[in-house]
């Protein structure tokens, strides 16, 4: 920690005021790596118990026959690679990802900017109306979706058929149910993307802003000069942790579609669900599940370490 | 400052000045603005306008569903809140989460101002790392919980609950702290110091105050994730009296292959109600605290 | 038989205790006084099952001194699977559990052999039928009883109004309730006049609709259907059998039944064709009488129609769908006298009798001596909606899957394999060929130990 010099104050005073703040510090950072540990003591435990334990256990299950008697290493991902439709899994996991992401966050950004530049007064209302689909939770907004897309009942499909167009099997056709659930995948997501970026717009500096537009900047170049860089490091964070929850999404396709139809909407959780639990093959539901891990974490630590770069740049 | 000669440029006189000169950009803004509030809104008006519907009139394809065109019926909220377990649900879930909360900030807060203002072998690593724990799913995780919970003695318990939703809740609101105590300037640790304080009164007495908004962040991401969680409650609990909201509605209204949406519609709505409250109270906390602590690591 | 002198001796050597062996009830003498039980039993959607069946057990608890308690637990969103998994790998948790029909093979090591209870009941309730022995009976050892609550099976469920009118049969007069003429029924109640009847009702813009998806509702149709045209997935000895010729005639008459039924049965869950009977848009479908009981709510005029009645047959056979319930003794439940004591009290055919009073018919127990209850006669309105739900014919029940070993069966059930398999095809557009080739493909990887 730096020092600051003590203005104003009388030579030997200062001295000896010097001296016993050293020796305070000193005393504080022989005892504080001590401490340190100490206060992170319950953090570290809850991750060791109940996040690291259960995992490795999980390897360990994921390394096992369907009996849970004999050992056969990697045998379950040899095993599901040579499936088709462990494969579909994959891909669909995939596109399922990468594309809700991309619109939450695209969405998320346009929004946090329309509300942004709502008169101030007036932010509050569009604010709370925005926050409602991250509010009700996941596992009963998307029984409101899929009584919306009911195959018999579905109130969209009445809208469209009294436009004049025809109904749209919102979850039997593989398209439209792929779609469905990113849909409501987005729908759910957003908000959080939203009101994360609305946050970050609030702390850029309005001087930024306005030195630009006495430059000469127009809008466009004021959000890719200034506000994107601003916001890279929330941007990159936001995407890391739902690209890694999306990832690992049940609720959402399993009370829609239930993987359906035709096994086209599985995702690795829904997929190791029904292996695991269903069919009562825990140890290759368990395989299904870990099979995600190694990518996502390398993937991660990339982010991670090039957000930490960037911030002791700062 | 160079521009300290111009107007002062509040969010309000930028609006002012905006509003003048391109008075359509603003009238577009509300436009879209109003589309995507549609998209946001549309399924819970459906859901709020189901629940009053008769079972006979959500049964029927008659008409238009957006509107109800019968009676209008109480009948689904009458019939959670008095012939249902729902007030034990709800009782569960107000327990549980308010007890996950207070646990969970708890080791934040102490995590968070170790793992910020203080260095031990490995903390940079959990500081950063702290993220990954998000990476073990909670669909695979419920599986091996089973042996610890169930060795705990805890199955069919909601303390079950307590005692694992920290796992969800803890990584993401240390990241946000330490966030947030990271940005609070060195010299007030200093001054703080030298006026004689200890750690644990430096952490109470400037630390969190300063950093309220951050936590009251933290809190409401704890209170949301804790309050809609499914997975682990419908793994762990089957008992009536220890049911949480989310798993018991489902399981009461959701009989073999009998579906009660005007139930459905109401109990979901009733189990949003409590974070949209406390949500609109500690709203602007929020977008405050996530302003320093999310920007600043 | 090796069995039952297994039986016996076990019996035999269990009973030593007071020396008095009644054949007619061999346990009295082994329950403690005192002690708990618990029960995990299935949520029963009818109301008031639920509380009949936990007054009966409760009755013999406070007779037998021994404390009962019972929790019942929804099978939605596979809770019951997920309570029984958490419970065998925690060692821990309730005595007697239910498990659903294929859940008996994937507990087999950790469900106490129940061989002298089976016998017992066997004896003086009746036999059970061979499903109930394909199931709970792996490898030769009785793993669980049959669960008097629960089971039941997938008849076909018509509107008697639009049958007559536009497909011009009477199936009340062909189903009646009572005396029926088998002869003609096997006669006229084929899929082919079936594909004929669904072809007039999605012309008068009633079709029949059954899923093709994902959910358990799905697999219970198309594995009868397909067996009645002779195709099994696979032989009761572990052999791949599905590339055959009935598989095939089996998918042609699906690609023709499947123009005559709403497109969106790929989506369908258990419910949908509820609610799609319910509706009134459509005019058959197969499902348990949960349909029927809804609508007498919803939809008077429509339950008012609705009759129940056996699936048409093939050239194979006659073939009906089922989900039976098992209740099974964990081995590490430390009451196993006292939960065997119980598990015989409602087996019983007195208690059995007011279970099915209170399912309202809805539950359909393994064993045939039942049928001739009242329930199903009494049942209204229409009366004598119910009198063929327990089947009276020629229909042989089955579970999909079957005859494959319970292991491999459980997974072409659980994974949809003849939904897919179907899917591929009239949905897909795949080839009757590639598809079956796909087929027998997911069963190599299904007999994964």
């Amino acid at each position: 920690m730096a020092r600051k010099e003590m203005a104003g104050v009388a030579p030997a005073d200062a001295l000896a005021g010097g001296r016993r703040l050293a020796m305070r510090w000193r005393g504080l950072r022989q005892s504080r790596a001590g401490l340190a540990f100490l206060l992170c003591l319950p953090l570290i435990l809850l991750v060791l118990g109940l996040i690291v334990y259960p995992f490795f256990y999980a390897i360990y299950l994921a390394t096992l026959n369907k009996a849970e008697t004999a050992f056969v290493g990697l045998g379950n991902f040899a095993f599901l690679f040579r499936r088709s439709t462990f494969w579909m899994v994959v891909r669909q996991s995939i596109l399922f990802t990468l594309t809700a992401v991309f619109f939450k966050a695209l969405i998320g950004f346009v929004c946090a900017h329309l509300i942004h530049n709502v008169p101030p007064g007036g932010q509050r209302i569009w604010r709370g109306l925005s926050l409602v689909p991250w509010v009700i939770p996941p596992a009963l907004s998307t029984l409101g979706w899929w009584w919306l897309f009911d195959p018999t009942y579905s109130a969209v499909n009445w809208l469209l058929t009294s436009f004049g167009a025809s109904a749209i099997p919102w979850l039997s056709d593989v398209f439209w149910a792929r779609f469905s659930v990113i849909l409501v995948n987005i729908w759910y997501g957003a908000p959080f993307f939203l009101i994360m970026y609305l946050a970050a717009l609030k702390s850029i500096p309005e001087e930024l802003y306005d030195a630009a537009k006495v430059d000469g900047a127009n809008a466009w170049q004021r959000l890719v000069h200034i506000t994107l860089p601003m916001m890279r490091n929330i941007i990159a964070i936001t995407m890391l942790f739902s690209t890694i929850v999306t990832f690992a999404n049940f609720d959402i396709v399993r009370v829609l579609t239930q993987g359906g139809p035709r096994n086209t909407t599985h995702l690795f959780a829904t997929y190791a669900f029904k292996l695991g639990i269903q069919s009562g093959d825990i140890p290759l539901g368990a395989a299904v599940s870990l099979f995600m891990f190694p990518i996502l974490a390398i993937f991660a630590m990339f982010i991670l370490r090039d957000v930490r770069e960037r911030t002791k740049r700062l | 400052m160079a521009l300290a000669a111009a107007p002062r440029d509040t969010p309000t006189t930028r609006w002012v000045a905006f509003f003048g000169q391109r008075r359509w950009a603003l009238y577009a803004s509300y436009f879209f603005l109003f589309l995507f509030i549609v998209f946001f809104l549309f399924p819970p008006y459906y859901m709020l306008v189901t629940s009053f519907k008769t079972n006979a009139e959500i049964s029927s394809l008659a008409g238009n569903p957006w509107v109800i065109q019968g009676d209008i019926t109480l009948e689904h909220y009458r019939n959670l809140l008095l012939e249902t377990s729902f007030p034990v649900y709800f009782r569960n879930t107000v327990v549980v989460t308010v007890l996950v909360v207070t646990i969970s900030m708890l080791i934040s807060i102490l995590a968070a101002y170790s793992l910020s203002r203080m260095r031990f072998w490995g903390s940079a690593t959990l500081a950063t790392g702290i993220f990954l724990t998000y990476l073990v799913p909670e669909t695979l995780l419920f599986i091996p919980m089973f042996k610890i919970v169930g060795g705990l003695g805890l199955l069919n318990s909601y303390w079950s609950l307590v005692l694992v939703y920290p796992t969800l809740v803890v990584p993401f609101c240390t990241w946000i702290l330490i966030g947030y105590f990271s940005s609070i300037p060195r010299e007030l640790d200093e001054a703080a110091l030298i006026d004689g304080c200890n750690h644990f009164q430096m952490l109470t007495k400037i630390f969190i105050p300063v950093a309220k908004p951050g936590i009251i962040a933290a809190i409401i991401f704890a209170f949301t994730v804790s309050w809609a969680q499914f997975i682990y409650p419908l793994a762990f609990l089957y008992s009536e009296d220890q049911l949480v909201l989310t798993v018991g509605t489902v399981t009461t209204l959701i009989r073999g292959d009998v579906f009660a949406w005007g139930g459905l519609m109401a109990g979901a709505l009733m189990a949003a109600a409590p974070p949209v409250i406390l949500y609109a109270f500690l709203m602007d906390y929020y977008i405050a605290g996530l302003t320093a602590g999310a920007t600043k690591t | 038989m090796r069995l039952f002198s297994q039986a016996r001796r076990r019996f035999l050597a269990g009973t030593a205790a007071t020396g008095a062996i009644a054949v007619a009830a061999p346990f009295v003498h082994t329950a403690r006084a005192g002690g708990r039980v618990s029960l995990g039993l299935w949520d029963h959607w009818v109301p008031g099952a639920n509380d009949a069946l936990r007054q009966i057990a409760e009755e013999w608890g406070r007779q037998n001194k021994v404390e009962v308690v019972i929790d019942f637990i929804t099978s939605i969103g596979e809770k019951d699977l997920i309570t029984a998994a958490a419970e065998a790998r925690a060692g821990t948790g309730h005595d007697i559990m239910v498990h659903r029909t294929w859940q008996v093979a994937v507990y087999e090591n950790q469900l106490e052999p129940l061989d002298d209870l089976v016998a017992e009941i066997e004896k003086n309730e009746g036999a059970y039928n061979d499903i109930a022995r394909y199931l709970a009976r792996p490898n030769g050892t009785w793993r669980a009883i049959v669960a008097p609550t629960g089971s039941h099976s997938y008849p076909v469920v018509s509107r008697l109004d639009l049958w007559k009118e536009h497909a011009g049969i009477d199936l009340q007069e062909l189903f009646p309730a009572g005396p029926r003429d088998q002869a003609r029924i096997d006669a006229e109640w084929t899929y082919e006049r079936f594909l004929e009847g669904a072809r007039k009702l999605h012309a008068a813009g009633f079709p029949f609709g059954n899923p093709i998806g994902q959910t358990s509702d799905s697999q219970d149709w198309l594995g009868p259907l397909f067996l009645s045209f002779g195709s099994q997935p696979m032989s009761g000895d572990g052999e791949i059998t599905i590339d055959s010729d009935g598989t095939r005639a089996a998918l042609e008459f699906m690609k023709e039944l499947t123009q005559y039924m709403p497109e969106d049965v790929y989506a369908w869950d258990d419910a949908a064709n509820n609610r799609w009977i319910i509706s009134g848009r459509g005019s058959a479908i197969q499902n348990p009488p949960s349909a029927w009981a809804v609508a007498k709510r919803d939809a008077p005029e429509v339950a008012a129609q609705l009759w129940h009645h056996d699936t048409p047959s093939g050239p194979n056979g006659r073939f009906r769908g089922s989900l039976p319930f098992f209740w099974g003794l964990w081995n590490f439940s430390t009451n196993k006298s006292a939960a065997k004591e119980l598990l015989y009290h409602l087996a019983s055919k007195e208690q059995v009798a007011k279970l099915l009073w209170a399912s309202q018919g809805y539950d359909l127990p393994l064993q045939q001596d039942y049928y001739d209850h009242e329930v199903w006669l009494k049942e209204a309105p229409p009366p004598g909606t119910l009198y063929n739900y327990p089947g009276r014919g020629n229909e042989q029940v089955i579970v999909t899957g079957f005859p494959a070993p319970p292991a491999v069966g459980a997974r072409i059930y659980n994974e949809g394999l003849l939904a897919v398999l179907v899917a591929r095809v009239t949905q897909g557009g795949e080839s009757i060929e590639d598809a079956i080739a796909w087929a027998a493909e997911e069963l190599e990887g299904y007999q994964r130990g």
